[in-house]
């Protein structure tokens, strides 16, 4: 880096983490003094710019960087503190941290004139330190911290309008789920611990590592540790069946949506699976790539019975993750970053525009004093006249989604399916389901997001006003826009590689240099790029059709969109199983405790000791003690009675001796 | 005749008067007086067998000494009466109590 001085990129690294630290310090300190965000957009842009000058450019492609300090020793086993920079690592701080800054930027609008707005801040800057440190963690343990307080702030930021009752129901949800996962995280954790004795990343995964070394991985226990490694992965990044979460945190404002719960911390998982890949043996590949692919299509078929905006985006972030994790149970860990990267800025910046949508809305409905639900997409439609910049970019945000030349999705997707398609030739016929339907997931994907934009930036305007005024809808200001505007950019495909129709150029790919498992089949890398450019194009003209122009052919309330709607009943599914399981199984242990252990063992021997000694106490009064007052009572009488011999009178006292002296002659007379 | 039993049955009778001045009387001169008439009574006593001593009189000199010391007696007594009186303002013996525990 010719013009810039040299700072170690370790230090650089730990001034990244530690900026937002030191800024969600002082936001808690300042409390509600703290409302203009000051601290955490200076920290978060500080942290862009050390990162982005002096910790990326020198780690990438270059050798491994670390440090390490001792933290504590339990026995024989010496704990460690200490980061790591590789390739992986620099670059997901880097996602982080270029996500993080537009995101506060445009929070510094959106937020504005919240009554809880300090609170907003600490919370961000936590999360964001969490995050970081989530990044360059060099052991498991370490990460498993981070991870636990990427959890917190997600919990936080969530049920930050904590006197709404559904954000305080999926905050509790978030939390409880994600604890299924990091318990799985936990179990990982111990498992390798107790194989190799270390938990450090370069010790167990490193070149020179445990698993380089040509360990024998088809044992049951490390099958068993990549299982709960990936339950964790799957409860952060929201796979089936543990992803009911993610689509309810939505609950949490829109700006939180889109930095955590669409672009950073649901890709903790992914970036997790990537940073252990070596663990995998080829079960739990095949596990996450059944799961990922499952995934995908569930939450892909969700997402278009759904007609909240934001609820609509979540399923999609969730098909996206399930793409993620498939690639990385195909082997292609690489091409899941490269997507999580891309993913990153064109989801973001989907939320974004989302949110000055809602934001739009939410002021019509104050200035109207109707009662419309802001979020739903029935009551948009037309905003392409009012919000035109807004539409734009979310246009290119749908369109990079969808997977259209010259955007950056189109090349990651492409990564994605190619070596899918690679991977099923090379293991058999069976294995050919998940590209192909992974394929058709991608034509959905098209299908949904056309769909989004069609219904609130097309057609009629639906929004309910009074007497067909004007709608009070404006374009977003001017803080929202810009951050909008550079991730707009970053969603196209010059930000990633400069040839727009090959990923082979890219240069997060060229970076990681994985050797893949199967052999390239040339002709795919031609045809499938066609097969779902076409696809996409095929389902945005049928969404045009149905939408725009009104031809809907199906009916509404049909059972097949209710249901989707409903997640074909997995929440309920859920609350009848787990959650009434959990509440029956609470009653029961209340009862059990209640009538059992405190009716019967508590009350019951308090009862028996209470009479007992009630007993003893009548015998020590009556017995014992009436037996000595007796003795003391008696000896008390008679000396009463002889006391009365001395009262002092001398005549008495005379009296008394000439009585005895009158008995003692007596007694010598008749004796 | 006069025998000894007259003298004894006289003797007796000064006896208890005086037993009962002592015991009855709510003045402690008349007690003084009471002590007197029971010495006197013994004294008595001495005297009428004293006939049984023809030799050496021991019962006429026996009295005269009891008469000498009753004398002695009385002069302690009205010595502690007196002093009694100057402290309880009183000599009636039913309110001097203070003999008792």
């Amino acid at each position: 880096m010719s013009g810039l001085p040299y700072i170690s990129p370790i230090y650089a690294s730990i001034v990244v983490v530690g900026l937002p630290l030191l800024a969600f310090l002082l936001q808690a300190i300042r409390g509600k003094k703290s409302t203009s965000g000051l601290f955490a957009l200076v920290s978060i842009a500080l942290s862009t710019l050390i990162s982005g000058l002096f910790v990326l450019p020198q780690v990438w492609q270059e050798a491994p960087v670390t440090a390490t300090v001792h933290w504590f020793t339990i026995g024989d086993s010496v704990f460690t503190l200490g980061i790591l920079l590789n390739n992986l690592s620099a670059l997901m701080q880097f996602i982080v941290c270029i996500i993080a800054l537009p995101v506060h930027i445009y929070s510094k609008a959106y937020m504005k004139g919240d009554p809880g707005i300090h609170r907003y801040w600490m919370y961000l800057s936590l999360f964001c330190f969490a995050m970081l440190g989530l990044t360059v963690s060099k052991n498991l343990f370490m990460m498993y911290v981070f991870w636990e307080l990427v959890g917190i702030a997600s919990y936080l930021l969530i049920g930050f309008w904590f006197t709404k009752e559904a954000a305080v129901a999926a905050n509790k949800k978030a939390f409880i789920v994600n604890r299924i996962g990091d318990i799985g995280f936990l179990i990982g954790i111990a498992i390798l611990f107790s194989l190799f004795s270390t938990l450090d990343l370069v010790d167990l995964f490193g070149n020179e590592g445990v698993f380089a070394a040509g360990l024998y991985k088809d044992t049951g226990l490390i099958t068993l540790a990549g299982i709960c490694f990936f339950l964790g992965a799957m409860a952060k990044s929201a796979q089936f069946p543990l992803h009911v979460w993610l689509p309810d945190a939505m609950e949490g404002p829109t700006s939180v949506s889109s930095l955590i719960h669409a672009a950073t911390m649901v890709a903790a998982g992914v970036f997790l699976m990537a940073s252990i890949f070596p663990l995998f043996n080829a079960n739990v590949l095949l596990l996450m790539a059944i799961v990922g692919t499952i995934t995908a299509l569930s939450a892909a078929y969700f997402a278009l019975c759904q007609y909240d905006i934001k609820k609509v985006l979540a399923f999609s972030t969730i098909s996206q993750l399930g793409y993620m994790i498939a690639a990385v149970g195909i082997g292609v860990w690489d091409a899941a970053m490269f997507h999580l990267a891309t993913h990153a800025f064109f989801k973001c910046l989907l939320f974004l525009c989302a949110g000055a949508v809602i934001h739009e809305m939410v002021h019509h409905k104050e200035h109207t004093k109707l009662d419309f639900d802001p979020q739903d997409l029935r009551h948009m439609g037309g905003l392409r006249q009012y919000m035109p910049k807004t539409f734009v970019l979310m246009s290119i945000a749908s369109l990079a989604l969808a997977g259209f030349p010259l955007t950056s999705g189109y090349l990651s997707k492409d990564a994605i399916i190619i070596a899918a398609f690679e991977w099923a030739a090379q293991h058999g016929p069976g294995y050919i389901v998940i590209p192909i339907i992974l394929v058709i997931v991608s034509i959905l994907t098209a299908f949904y997001i056309g769909r989004l934009i069609f219904k609130a930036f097309f057609g009629p305007i639906r929004i309910p006003q009074i007497d067909q005024q004007a709608p009070h809808i404006r374009e977003a200001p001017q803080t929202m826009l810009v951050p909008m505007i550079f991730l707009g950019l970053g969603s196209l495909f010059f930000a990633f590689s400069l040839n727009p129709l090959s990923y082979h150029q890219a240069e997060i790919l060229t970076g990681f240099s994985v050797r893949y498992a199967f052999e390239e089949i040339h002709s795919l890398h031609l045809v499938i790029p066609i097969v779902l450019t076409v696809g996409a194009l095929c389902s945005w003209i049928l969404a045009w059709k149905w939408y725009v122009k009104g031809k809907y052919p199906l009916q509404a309330n049909s059972l097949w969109i209710t249901r989707g709607g409903e997640q074909f009943g997995l929440d309920e599914l859920y609350k009848k199983t787990f959650v009434n399981g959990t509440l029956a199984l609470g009653r029961a242990s209340q009862w059990c405790d209640k009538h059992v252990l405190d009716g019967l063992i508590v009350h019951g021997t308090a009862h028996v000791v209470k009479s007992l000694s009630r007993a003893i106490y009548w015998v020590d009064k009556h017995i014992v003690d009436g037996l000595v007052n007796t003795v003391a009572d008696t000896t008390y009488y008679i000396g009463h009675l002889l006391r009365w011999v001395q009262n002092g009178r001398i005549q008495n006292y005379f009296g008394f001796a000439f009585t005895i002296i009158l008995i003692g002659i007596v007694y010598l007379i008749f004796r | 005749m006069i025998t000894l039993t007259h003298f004894l049955v006289v003797s007796a009778c000064i006896f208890c008067i005086g037993l009962y001045a002592i015991l009855a009387k709510r003045n402690a001169i008349m007690i003084l007086v009471g002590i007197e008439l029971m010495i006197n009574a013994a004294i008595l006593n001495f005297v009428a067998f004293g006939k049984y001593d023809k030799l050496h009189y021991g019962g006429q000199i026996f009295a005269l000494f009891a008469i000498v010391l009753a004398a002695a007696a009385v002069a302690v007594g009205l010595a502690i009466i007196l002093n009694v009186y100057r402290h309880y303002k009183t000599i009636n013996p039913d309110h001097i109590t203070d003999l008792r525990d």
